[in-house]
């Protein structure tokens, strides 16, 4: 490496046991889960204890434990999965076509004496049941996401449509839009950390924003243009005011927002060799420092992670480019495979973990040291 | 006068989208041993003043020897649209070949070849026009008038009956509203029995809720993605479909003619109505010729007035008489004339639900009140059809009938969830069957023991498009300057002006363009204008009703109530003119309103009474199998359909990303 990073990736698990390639990793938001699934059509859950091992002699695998194996039904591959802010449902996003709602037994009524945070983050070894499914694409999902409040799901996939669906109690959904806005294949889809805005990610370089028009009619209110190819992947800044995008031109694009609804790209991050399959955006090291918006990770098609750390911009206009620098890197992360999916940890005291899913079949858990 | 006349199939932003490019493969026929040159490959496509395709060979490389290089025909690969509607890959992509197919040049054509009355070729041109078109025309043409006044669809009717009978050589020009008289009834009939089936037990029948069949977006929808629909879908044909029925039966044995010597053309606001009309059941295969032979769309129809210079606007002789009188264009022979303009309370898109509950109102032994319960939308509305309660209670007695109206693609998503659920059928092709595990069973059994027996949908009219009808994607857009779009600037728009299927789009026309973002202004919905514009072709569409042929000024008339709110409020009196008291016909509104009143009950007898007519002299002339005795399976025969689950070619395919 020709410049000393601040940082390193440690690999503090290796996690094998898909029989294809991982599509997609997702951490729950409350519980120590981390999730997993693969082209072989099941989801994988791995639980972490309280303290991760502090250093590399540990074996990682002792540290992540397999909780549970949902076999999905799906019929081909499973793409995505998806956490509920409260962590007690995911959606699974299947090239069959169809959406799958994964919930556990509620807890006994013996149990409800515990605190109500124990009881949030109590990881149960019950079985995930499969509460609900959702039909309405005509081709393969590839992505779904719950939104800030949970009652939303967004859905989207081959047939270029996003779906917003609204929960109900009993995991019973309804259709609320059904957006045709993009021309081509619809990547990914990923919500707002506050507000009900969502935005969606397509083969047809784009990344389009949609907010809830007070007629009740869903509607996109920006195009996002600038990508040179398909946009694979989007991730809501955890300060909530920047969008960061990863695509086959091998750039991150960083947009912020100027006005209410309106966002202008500040920033590219070239440094990629091969398309950009995913992005996320953590919050970083907690810091004390005025401007803090975190790290970006991005994963590619030769196997690189490249970790930014993004401050404010000190001077300038409303859409000077934020202070970036490279924090940290991993070549050959899933050897000579894919990487397809990467993910920050973001709960607290978890911040500095990350996790990747490759096309070698294995999850990988990284600690920024 | 500038109509969009161009083609819109990217505008239909609620429906389905095409996915993927025609799968379907060329035959090659074995014609013998090649005459392959040596070393000579290279040949060339040569195409002669008729369109044929020949393949002759090229400089020859062996020599002098050119005068006996050998012309071949080529084939040309063919796509019917039979191809296109068992192709589960695309839908409106099926469209873009029926342009070609059925289209307003290939009505021209037709005509141009057919003005011999004498020959024996001769066939008898006939067109049949849908309501929900003339209302879309008579709203632009008000858009654009200087005058201030409003151009009923009436006055439409008339102008289009003299274009089309002068100008084009149309012999008769017909409303559709007849026949949807014919279907309406034939609806309520197939309702009654389902309702039978249902009361007797009979599970396995699937009898209710009876789903609406008018629309063909949603047949074609439901028979490629939802099968498990397909024993709620009414069997009962559609009006365009009865209309082709009783032009090439009825009308053509009336004239001496066979069915395939009628040639009939319906102007439709759908372009799904060409797949309809296409569809194998409408093909009389003893005379090689379909029930309706071409459709155009009310823009293709503009774009034929255009073509042929004819001006919309200007009047015609008698456009305002109410009463038929001798207009021969509506007349079939002899002193039998069509009714026209038959209004049918209810909805825009055909008054389905209405006339089925106007007709449990009327046979019902105990007086029964309607509620009516908006879901989402005015798309999706319940109505509850009550007994009265205890002491004449309004509104408390048992539920005797559930039906919706739902419009639009993301309700009708909602439509089969909830019917696949009530009525306990697998909904979808895909996972939803192997999932839905013990969770799912215990959550349904759950949600009943809450619920209790909560009253199931009875019917639903079911229709694809947001609006309904007169939102059809082959209706007129609003003109240009009407639209309500405000950003002007391309820099949200990506890939030029032309969509994916290389069609040119204008961005701002279809109000797809993003307004808010870039303006960073107020939360416009980009759609606005074209709902408005739809809201203006609603009240247009009950224009007729209101006997306000009277001139009157279009804002006055516009800033009224939208009508799907006059007609909820119509459950009590005047069944057969809702909503009508639009405050528009100013001075002789009251008088001119009985008047119609008065038209349109007469206008109900004579079609009722035509009914019964033509199902005798249809059974007369034989045109039913053997076996048909009495009138119940005669209708049976004429007015009914069927449907089938197309397979999905393209699950297997494995496509990773």
């Amino acid at each position: 490496m020709a410049v000393q990073l601040p940082y390193q990736l440690e690999q503090i698990a290796e996690l094998t046991g898909h029989e294809d390639r991982v599509w997609n990793v997702a951490w729950n938001p409350v519980k120590r889960i981390l999730a997993s699934c693969s082209a072989d059509k099941s989801v994988r859950l791995y639980t972490y204890p309280h303290t991760l091992p502090p250093s590399k002699e540990s074996d990682g695998r002792a540290a992540f434990s397999l909780l549970n194996t949902i076999q999905t039904g799906h019929t081909r591959t499973v793409r995505s999965v998806g956490w509920s802010p409260s962590g007690t449902s995911l959606a699974t996003a299947s090239f069959d076509g169809g959406i799958g709602i994964w919930e556990q037994e509620p807890p006994e009524d013996d149990e409800m004496d515990v605190d109500e945070v124990t009881l949030r983050e109590r990881i149960r070894p019950d079985d995930w049941e499969c509460m609900s499914t959702l039909e309405g694409h005509e081709s393969e999902c590839k992505s779904a996401a719950y939104s800030p409040s949970g009652n939303l799901l967004a859905t989207c996939g081959r047939d270029k449509t996003v779906w917003i669906w609204e929960g109900y109690p009993d995991s019973d959904f309804a259709v609320q839009s059904v957006l045709m806005e993009h021309s081509q294949d619809v990547k990914c889809v990923a919500w707002h950390p506050v507000e009900e805005i969502l935005a969606s990610a397509s083969y047809d370089d784009t990344i389009k924003l949609y907010y809830d028009d007070p007629d009740d009619e869903w509607y996109c209110f920006q195009t996002l243009t600038g990508h040179g190819s398909t946009v694979w992947s989007t991730a809501w800044s955890p300060t909530k005011s920047y969008l960061a995008s990863s695509s086959d031109d091998k750039t991150v694009r960083v947009w912020k927002r100027v006005e209410q609804f309106k966002w202008e790209c500040v920033l590219v991050l070239g440094g990629h060799t091969r398309s950009i399959y995913s992005v996320s955006w953590g919050p970083g090291k907690p810091s004390e420092k005025e401007g803090n918006l975190g790290w970006i990770a991005s994963c590619d098609g030769d196997g690189n992670i490249l970790v930014w750390e993004l401050e404010e911009p000190t001077e300038g206009g409303a859409t000077s480019p934020p202070k970036h620098r490279i924090i940290a890197q991993m070549e050959s992360a899933h050897g000579v495979c894919d990487v397809n999916s990467i993910s920050w940890n973001t709960k607290p005291g978890y911040e500095d973990i990350l996790a990747t899913g490759g096309d070698d079949c294995m999850l990988r858990v990284w600690r920024v040291v | 006068m500038t109509f969009s006349g161009t083609l819109r199939l990217t505008d239909l932003n609620d429906f389905i989208t095409p996915s993927q490019a025609c799968i379907k493969p060329v035959e090659q026929v074995d014609k013998g041993p090649d005459i392959s040159e040596s070393g000579g490959a290279s040949t060339e496509i040569r195409i002669d003043s008729s369109g044929s395709y020949y393949e002759v060979s090229g400089p020859s490389t062996s020599g002098t020897n050119n005068t006996t290089a050998p012309e071949r025909k080529l084939e040309q690969a063919q796509i019917n649209l039979n191809d296109c509607l068992a192709c589960s890959g695309c839908i409106t992509s099926a469209e873009s070949v029926l342009i070609t197919l059925q289209s307003h040049t290939e009505v021209l054509s037709f005509l141009q070849s057919n003005t011999d009355q004498n020959s024996a070729s001769y066939k008898v041109p006939i067109l049949s026009i849908a309501p929900q078109s003339l209302s879309s025309l008579a709203t632009s043409l008000s858009t654009l008038s200087a005058s201030q006044r409003v151009i009923t669809p009436r006055q439409i009717l008339r102008r289009v009956q003299t274009f089309a009978t002068q100008v084009l050589g149309f012999t008769h020009v017909f409303d559709t509203t007849f026949a949807r008289h014919l279907a309406l009834q034939e609806h309520v009939i197939e309702f009654q029995e389902r309702r039978e089936e249902d009361r007797r037990g009979d599970q396995q029948r699937q009898s209710l809720p009876m789903l609406a069949s008018a629309c063909p977006g949603w047949i074609c929808y439901a028979e490629k993605a939802h099968p498990e629909m397909i024993p709620f879908i009414a069997k009962t044909k559609s009006p365009q479909q009865v209309m082709g029925t009783l032009a090439k039966n009825w009308i053509g044995q009336r004239l001496g003619k066979l069915p395939h010597e009628v040639y009939h053309v319906s102007v439709m606001p759908c372009y799904d109505k060409k797949l309809e009309a296409s569809r194998q059941d409408f093909y009389n295969e003893v005379y090689s010729t379909r029930d309706v032979d071409c459709v155009i769309t009310t823009g293709e129809l503009e774009l034929l007035m255009q073509e042929k210079n004819w001006d919309l606007s200007r009047p015609v002789a008698g456009e305002l008489d109410l009463h038929i009188g001798t207009r021969p264009a509506q007349k079939v022979s002899g002193d039998i004339t069509l009714p026209e303009l038959v209004q049918h309370p209810g909805t825009s898109s055909g008054s389905y639900l209405q006339s089925i509950v106007s007709h449990l109102k009327e046979t019902s032994t105990k007086p029964l009140t309607v509620s009516v319960k908006t879901i989402r939308n005015a798309d999706f509305e319940e109505y509850i059809l009550r007994e009265e309660g205890p002491d004449g209670r309004v509104g408390e007695g048992e539920i005797v009938f559930k039906g919706a109206k739902c419009y639009g693609f993301r309700n009708l998503q909602n439509v089969v969830r909830k019917v696949g659920r009530e009525r306990g059928v697998r909904v979808g092709t895909g996972a939803a069957g192997r999932l839905a595990g013990k969770a799912a069973v215990r959550r349904s059994a759950k949600k009943n023991a809450v619920e209790g027996d909560e009253r199931l949908y009875d019917y639903v009219e079911v229709m694809a498009c947001p609006g309904g009808c007169v939102n059809g994607g082959g209706q007129l857009r609003p003109p240009r300057d009407n639209v309500t779009v405000g950003n002007q600037a391309g820099a949200t728009v990506t890939g030029g002006d032309r969509d994916e299927e290389g069609y040119q789009r204008s961005w701002e026309e279809s109000g797809v363009m993003d307004v808010v973002g870039t303006e960073g202004g107020g939360m416009l919905n980009p759609k606005w204008g074209d709902r408005e514009w739809t809201k203006k072709v609603e009240e247009m569409y009950w224009q007729d009703v209101d006997g306000s042929s009277e001139p009157t000024c279009r804002t006055s008339s516009w800033t009224s109530a939208s009508r799907p709110q006059a007609m909820i409020t119509t459950t009590t009196r005047s069944r057969a003119f809702p909503g009508q008291p639009n405050g528009v016909d100013g001075v002789s509104g009251a008088d001119r309103r009985s008047l119609t009143e008065g038209l349109q009950r007469s206008l109900l007898e004579d079609a009722d009474s035509l009914v019964t007519r033509v199902l005798d002299e249809v059974a007369l002339g034989g045109a039913m199998e053997p076996g048909t005795k009495d009138s119940a399976s005669l209708r049976r025969q004429l007015f009914r359909t069927q449907y089938r689950a197309v397979e999905s070619d393209t699950v297997g395919i494995a496509i990773q990303w």
